[in-house]
């Protein structure tokens, strides 16, 4: 049987096994799958682990995560609360920077894996790992550095100082913010994960302007690429538009992988990689929730149909919100698995 | 005064997001003898306006010049404010806030910049607002129109949020006095989903939001 990880690597280097490979990021999800209510689900990383592996066998995609929510991140710098909801992602509640005076006492951890809030993190990874290592690529999630002070002083703020100064507290953040990105990478390859998504909503044109994506943005993600080096790296906007940026990061960074937003045109976005990096289309799964199974079956269709021809091509979701139905989540695996096939032919 | 040079200037100063520039050529102007009503309406309000409506036609509108577009005019409307001759007349008034268990307010931040110039007088919640709040804060302050700003699948489509605060101004019969309007992330994926939650109108960005906004207190029956 083919696994995961041979649809991965095959679609990296635009050779044919089965299909093409389809990753669900599936994370709300799993604390229904195992009857408890978020906040006690993501308190153990065992339950994450094995949550994870029942949702990647009940539905049959190639993927797993060890991300719990992203304000995990917050809390290894020093948030100490966590906004838990009954019905939706976790949210930072307590800001670890308040004023730019916060700025010099922010305190990155010496050692992120000995670090009490990754503890859970790494006892998921290394379940995954001894159950499904090597199968099924795992999936961490880090955040670039110029998008980690938003986690940790709030969007708004974080746009006052990155845009309006001063210049001085935004470049101390900044590099303080990458001293960690390094660390944080670092430490999630060292405990096994294979896919390495690096968060960046401020590598978008959707949310900056070109002018400063060259300027400011782009230097700091080939700081934090040098630093950390590209393996296993996969660039992603936060389901911001990212083909305007992909040729100049390409260059830039030598990272062989794209996730794109949903509003990104996937004909263009393959067209502008040209063979040269794995280019991961994805569906809008908001709209996932109420579309019908027939309009998903046509949505994921097209998407396939764009972006399959030339090969290095990966088929994916978003973040799944938790009010998508299961007949939706399969409707769309099928005819994922379905218009993904490449039996009876190479896609090159 | 010579506005529409101004104009240009004024815009220019808006796309290349420079602050002190937009502030230095409204000073000129009261300084050569401009009027704060001219300067707002024919200069401030048109300029953002154009500003936000090029960039969206050329599918360039982002974040960031949004924002700090919207933040440059809220500012000089500010400056300009106590130099009316006559106190300016309040358009319409409107509550904004974030709902139950969302604590994002950028979205609603660069919505009360491009209200401001408009004389539509906006009282912010904060985060986190309670259905019963929004309800009872725009009654106590008469206003037309409830803002939500709702940034996740989960707090947009509550039980708790924007549907809640339908059933309550159905319940008190206050559904013709006071709209609802909602915005943020879940609303641009997926257009349909102001109807889903109850809502009379929704907005992708600052600037249709006051078109909205704007249209919604012209229906509304006024207090
Ligand atoms: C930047 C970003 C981040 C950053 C910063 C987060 C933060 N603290 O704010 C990072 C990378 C850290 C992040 C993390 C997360 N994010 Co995020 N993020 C984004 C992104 C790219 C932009 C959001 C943003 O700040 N926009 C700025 C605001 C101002 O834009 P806006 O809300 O759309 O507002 C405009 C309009 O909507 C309108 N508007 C806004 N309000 C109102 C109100 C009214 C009345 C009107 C008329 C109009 C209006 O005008 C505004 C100006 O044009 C979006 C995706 C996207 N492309 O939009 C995802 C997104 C918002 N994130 C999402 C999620 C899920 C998360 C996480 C919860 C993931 C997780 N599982 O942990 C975390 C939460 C982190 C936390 N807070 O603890 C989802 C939310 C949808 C959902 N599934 O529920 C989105 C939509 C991505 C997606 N498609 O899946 N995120």
């Amino acid at each position: 049987m083919v696994t995961g990880m041979q649809r991965l690597s095959a679609a990296f280097d635009g050779a044919a096994v089965d299909r093409i490979p389809v990753f669900c990021n599936l994370l709300d999800q799993g604390a229904g799958e195992l009857n408890l209510r978020l906040e006690e689900y993501y308190s153990h990383g065992e339950r994450v682990a094995e949550a994870q592996i029942r949702m990647r066998e009940k539905y049959g995609h190639d993927n797993v995560w060890c991300l719990f929510y992203v304000g995990k991140e917050a809390e290894f710098l020093g948030c100490r609360k966590i906004l838990f909801a009954e019905n939706g992602p976790p949210n930072v509640e307590d800001w670890v920077i308040n004023s730019l005076e916060d700025i010099p006492r922010l305190e990155i951890p010496e050692d992120v894996s000995a670090h009490p809030a990754f503890e859970e993190t790494l006892k998921c990874l290394s379940i995954l790992r001894r159950e499904i290592g090597g199968k099924y690529p795992i999936c961490a999630y880090i955040t670039a550095s110029m998008a980690l002070p938003a986690l940790l002083m709030g969007m708004e703020r974080w746009m006052d100082l990155l845009f309006l100064g001063p210049a001085g507290a935004r470049e101390e953040l900044l590099s303080r913010c990458h001293e960690f990105f390094v660390k944080e990478l670092t430490a999630y390859r060292e405990a096994g994960a294979d896919v390495l998504i690096y968060s960046n909503p401020f590598g978008s044109t959707d949310i900056v302007p070109m002018g400063f994506f060259q300027e400011c943005s782009l230097p700091w993600i080939e700081k934090d690429i040098r630093a950390a080096g590209p393996a296993g790296v996969v660039y992603y906007g936060g389901t911001a538009r990212i083909n305007p940026v992909m040729a100049t990061v390409f260059e830039r960074t030598g990272i062989k992988g794209y996730y794109m937003g949903p509003f990104d045109r996937v004909r263009e976005g393959k067209e502008i990689l040209a063979g040269r990096a794995l280019a991961c289309a994805t569906i809008n799964d908001i709209a996932l929730i109420d579309w019908s199974p027939e309009e998903i079956r046509m949505q994921v269709r097209k998407i396939i149909q764009a972006g399959l021809p030339g090969g290095k091509f990966l088929f994916g979701t978003c973040v799944m919100p938790l009010d998508i139905p299961e007949p939706n989540i399969r409707a769309m695996l099928e005819a994922a698995f379905e218009f993904g096939s490449l039996e009876g032919g190479n896609p090159s | 005064m010579n506005l529409p040079p101004l104009l240009s200037l004024f815009s220019e100063a808006l796309f290349d997001t420079d602050r002190d520039r937009a502030l230095q050529l409204v000073r000129d102007a009261i300084h050569q003898g401009a009027a704060a009503e001219e300067l707002i309406f024919e200069v401030v309000i048109p300029a953002l306006e154009k500003c936000v409506t090029d960039l969206e036609e050329c599918e360039e509108l982002n974040l960031a010049q949004h924002f700090l577009t919207s933040q440059i005019a809220a500012d000089v409307t500010e400056e300009l404010l106590p130099r009316f001759r006559v106190a300016p007349e309040t358009v319409g008034r409107v509550v904004i806030g974030s709902p139950h268990g969302d604590l994002h307010t950028l979205g609603k931040r660069i919505v009360v910049g491009c209200l401001r110039p408009r004389m539509i007088e906006c009282a912010d919640l904060g985060v986190n607002v309670s259905a019963e709040r929004f309800v009872e804060e725009a009654e106590n302050r008469r206003a037309s129109v409830i803002a939500i700003s709702a940034m996740m699948v989960h707090t947009a489509r509550s039980e708790k949020g924007c549907l809640k605060v339908r059933d309550i101004l159905r319940e008190r019969g206050l559904e013709d006095r006071i709209k609802v309007i909602i915005g943020g992330a879940p609303f641009r994926f997926d257009d349909q989903l102001h109807q889903r939650v109850g809502a009379d109108g929704w907005a992708p960005d600052g600037i249709q939001a006051v078109k909205a906004i704007s249209r919604l207190i012209r229906e509304a029956r006024p207090w």
